[in-house]
């Protein structure tokens, strides 16, 4: 036997072989792991440890014309869940639940909407009491992906002083945030008033924390902070007190208020009711409330000021009587015969109350349907429609405010066009009292009582002022827009129409609305409706020489302007007095 | 002559082991790097080497042929110890493997039984000269088989597997037909399914992971997903030593037991795998060497099960490490940590150096 070689040393040999090939598989497993795929995964092992959060921006402070705020932040904890964290969702949910007092469902429903972004944290509770932190922190290894962060949430210093026009917040939704890329999920964002019109200047720049994390998501070191820019002021030219003076004049009421200042569109006052908490949404708004606010027949989120339409009553004769003197129809002093009804061919158009001869200021005073009818007939639709779309009727008015409705000025097309019927000469009759067709919005009123206090003016009405850096600096300045109404109305034709106006108030229909030493112009209306008892209108303006204020008091159902609307437009000018010291331009400077 | 016998010593194969066990001690380091029981940790480890070096040396210095002296004996009493897990053992993650031994923590039967059985397996063979026939190689078969079972329902699947490659590659040495052990392995792979119903539900879940870790990324296949992040972002040259996020955050569950290798992988990439990969390339061809060049077929067959045995250990750890194989949970010889392991693969390297020592003159 060779002494070299034993017998077993061929197998021996092969079985190196066969190890030396297993070793070259595993090298090239490794080649093509490390060299191949090395940078994702690198990636993939940089995205197990590092998590991005957000700081979120404080939102600008909203203020009051006279620089009261309104609108401010306090410092409060949210609860989040970064969804890549939870292995099981189930579970989760149901050790929060009753910690934070979220119902199982929603939470899960949060946590399966939080996975399309399985690194972003996902609000689950905003505005946590310390207790449920304190709770949340030592129960924090059975609660895997949960974080705590602290996040400014919104504080209404008023209470629900200005909600409609201050508006509320909301998390933004999907389709909001396929409209607008800058946002991010889970951000907040104003859904309705000035919070939302203004929401690029209020909300300001998130900031993001770069953390590094161990394998069970506890943070182990900060790696970078970009700290958030606090979103920009915004004074409003609201005022504070006007505003309260307008919703204690609705509580209790369906309805809705706006002041305006006539020259400059500057709204002093909005208001709409029944009205509702928007610190109710500050920290999220829990479904328990939110049904309740949805499933309140009477509407309390819609902002009546702005968002429905009423039919204006009496309130359109403004629109009749100044086409009537400014198409030579009616002069000052030119005579009716109010007998309560006026004939139309087989058709009879009675009113509640025989005025027996009335010239136009008389009967504007007492707002006596039978002279509107004559003067709308006189007219025709066309004339009707002319004036109307001419005072800002039938479109929107542009104030900064989501959700406004255009409203709808009638014309024979369009009743063509929607009803399948011509334009009858009733229908003309109709609308010169306000009734049947015509649809406006008190915001609309507003602007078009402000074009006769003006002059003709149609003023663009806004809430916002100015815009305050974080640093009190000057962004923005909202001034004065308008437009000019097509109309050329003679002095004679704008002081026959003001004569009317401030009969109304001094004596006639609106004599409610009526404060000694102001002259004031107004019109009333009670506008049937086909839901029931008329609503209750009062438009006026003051002072008569000077217009620096409009009122507009709109109640549904208030059945007669001039008993219920025109004291609470009394209460508001009394409450603008101050503000009506001669000045130029706009009202008091904060 | 003293220096004549240390001139004889196989340098080369010490030189491998001390490199590997060195490159064990730096991923321990790392792995436990700022936990509050590192220091234990490598204190155990310092132990643990220590009485491998001692038991290396003891065993290289001692005669193979005397631990084949009453091998029934010892395989009696390898069967019996294996047993006795079973009374006396701690269960610790699951599985009853360990007997508890007061400041030396827990010793693991099922590692010294693979020493032992290597032993055993070859001195029944020894005087076999040769094996025909498929059923000539049924009594080694059920010479391993018996411990083999023992240790599946401790359970410990992967140790029984060693035991098994251990027979292949012994058996094979010894003269059994290539195509006799093809049909060993074909009425094992007939009788999987019947093992498989004897596997935990874990076991089975650990098994099947790695053919789709993604199936169920926070259980199952959650070790296996963060192993190949953690070697494949080492990229080349890994993110350097004690840098590795992978490691130092813990996204591998016990990683200085069976996932030891991603350390390495993280912190030293591709060059440094592949330096460890060569380190037991080389102890293994010193450890071939040995079994072509022993004395006797005792020693030859010794030396293939202790090479096989290794060599099993570091393709199915780093194999499952990187995806390619189950987790059947074994560990990478003189890295990961367990005691008893660093001690039988050191008494086998022992066991090599003395079949060395006592080699055929001239080769």
């Amino acid at each position: 036997m060779n002494m070299d070689t034993a017998p077993w040393s061929p197998r021996v040999a092969r079985l190196g072989l066969i190890i030396l090939l297993v070793f070259a598989l595993i090298e090239g497993r490794l080649w093509s792991l490390q060299a191949i795929d090395g940078g994702r995964y690198l990636e993939l092992s940089e995205q197990n440890r590092l998590r991005d959060y957000k700081v979120p921006a404080p939102r600008g402070v909203i203020y009051d014309r006279g620089g009261h705020p309104m609108v401010t932040n306090r410092p409060a904890f949210t609860v989040s869940v970064l969804p890549m964290e939870v292995s099981d969702p189930q579970r989760l949910a149901s050790g929060l639940a009753s910690i934070l007092g979220v119902e199982r469902d929603e939470l899960l429903a949060r946590l399966e909407a939080g996975r399309v972004r399985p690194f972003e944290p996902v609000a689950l509770r905003r505005d946590v009491p310390k207790s449920v932190v304190m709770t949340i922190e030592e129960r924090r290894l059975d609660l895997p992906g949960v974080i705590v962060q602290a996040e400014p949430v919104r504080e209404y210093l008023l209470g629900s002083l200005g909600t409609h026009a201050l508006g509320h917040l909301g998390e933004i939704t999907e389709e909001e945030l396929r409209a607008k890329p800058q946002y991010r999920a889970g951000d907040l964002i104003g859904k309705s008033g000035v919070e939302r019109t203004h929401d690029t200047h209020l909300r300001g720049e998130n900031g993001r924390l770069r953390v590094e994390v161990d394998a069970a998501g506890r943070p182990v070191r900060v790696l970078s902070r970009k700290s958030s820019r606090p979103g920009n002021s915004l004074v409003l030219n609201l005022d504070a007190t006007l505003q309260g003076v307008a919703e204690k004049g609705l509580r209790g009421r369906t309805g809705a208020v706006v002041v305006m200042d006539p020259r400059s569109g500057e709204v002093l006052a909005l208001a709409s009711a029944p009205t509702f908490d928007p610190g109710l949404f500050s920290g999220g708004i829990s479904p328990a409330n939110w049904r309740q606010l949805t499933a309140d027949r009477r509407l309390p989120l819609l902002n009546r000021s702005v968002e429905s339409t009423y039919e204006p009553g009496s309130v359109f004769k403004v629109v009749t009587g100044l086409a009537a003197l400014g198409e030579g129809v009616t002069q000052r002093d030119s005579r009716f015969e109010c007998t309560g009804s006026l004939r139309l061919g087989r058709w009879v158009f009675r009113d509640l109350v025989v005025h027996g001869t009335v010239n136009f200021i008389k009967g504007t005073a007492v707002s006596c349907n039978v002279m509107f009818w004559q003067l709308g007939r006189a007219l025709g639709e066309d004339r009707l429609e002319h004036y109307a779309r001419a005072l800002g009727l039938g479109r929107v008015t542009g104030i900064d405010l989501p959700g406004e409705a255009a409203g709808l000025v009638p014309s024979a097309a369009w009743k063509q066009r929607v009803w399948k019927e011509p334009w009858y000469p009733g229908d003309t009759l109709n609308m010169s009292i306000g009734q049947g067709f015509v649809l406006t919005t008190p915001v609309q009123i507003a602007r078009m009582v402000g074009a006769v206090a003006t002059g003709g003016k149609l003023v663009r009405p806004h809430l916002a002022r100015r815009v305050l850096s974080p640093d009190g600096t000057e962004v923005m300045v909202f001034g004065r827009e308008t437009e000019d109404a097509p109309l050329t109305l003679t002095p004679a034709a704008r002081h026959a129409m003001r004569e009317g106006m401030r009969a109304v108030v001094e004596g006639g229909t609106g004599a409610a609305a009526a404060v000694p030493g102001m002259a004031i112009a107004g019109k009333t209306g009670s506008a049937e409706n086909p839901r029931g008892i008329p609503h209750a209108w009062f438009a006026g303006y003051a002072p008569i020489e000077s217009p620096a204020l409009v009122v507009v008091v709109f109640i549904e159902h208030g059945r007669r302007g001039g008993e219920v609307a025109a004291p609470i437009a009394r209460a508001l000018f009394e409450a603008a007095r101050p503000l009506l010291a001669p000045q130029p331009a706009g009202l008091v400077r904060p | 002559m003293r220096a004549r016998r240390l001139r004889e010593v196989d340098w080369v194969l010490i030189g491998a082991t001390i490199l590997i066990a060195a490159f064990g001690v730096v991923a321990l380091i790392s792995a436990r790097h700022g936990s509050a029981d590192a220091a234990s940790f490598l204190r155990a480890r310092a132990l643990h080497l220590s009485l491998g070096a001692l038991a290396l040396v003891a065993l290289a210095a001692t005669d193979y042929r005397q631990f084949a002296g009453a091998w029934q004996v010892v395989y009696a009493g390898t069967l019996v110890l294996l047993a006795s897990v079973f009374v006396l053992g701690d269960t610790r993650m699951g599985a009853q493997r360990w007997i508890a031994l007061g400041a030396f923590g827990g010793f693991q039967p099922s590692e010294v039984a693979k020493l032992a059985l290597v032993i055993t397996l070859a001195r029944h063979l020894e005087g076999v000269k040769s094996l025909p026939r498929l059923r000539s190689l049924f009594p080694f078969a059920l010479h391993i088989a018996l411990p083999a079972v023992l240790i599946v329902r401790q359970p410990d699947l992967g140790t029984a597997l060693v035991l098994l490659a251990v027979l292949a590659a012994v058996l094979y040495v010894a003269g059994a037909r290539a195509q006799d052990l093809a049909g060993v392995a074909a009425a094992a792979a007939v009788a999987a399914p019947f093992l498989w119903r004897m596997l935990h539900d874990y076991q089975r879940r650990r098994l099947t992971a790695f053919l789709d870790p993604g199936a169920d990324p926070l259980g199952a296949g959650y070790a296996l997903i963060q192993s190949k992040i953690a070697v494949g972002s080492g990229q080349i040259f890994g993110k350097g030593l004690f840098a590795g996020t992978q490691s130092m955050l813990r996204f591998i569950p016990e990683q200085h037991t069976d996932f030891v290798f991603t350390v390495v992988g993280e912190e030293l990439g591709l060059v440094g795998a592949t330096l460890l990969l060569g380190l037991y390339l080389v102890w293994l061809w010193r450890a071939l060497r040995i079994a072509e060049g022993a004395r006797d077929r005792l020693g030859a067959l010794v030396a293939t099960g202790i090479a096989a045995m290794v060599a099993f250990h570091v393709v199915v750890n780093v194999g499952m490490t990187v995806g390619l194989m189950p987790v059947t949970g074994i560990p990478l010889p003189l890295v990961s940590h367990g005691g008893t392991a660093i001690l039988t693969t050191l008494a086998g390297t022992g066991m090599l150096l003395s079949i060395h020592l006592r080699r055929r003159p001239g080769s």
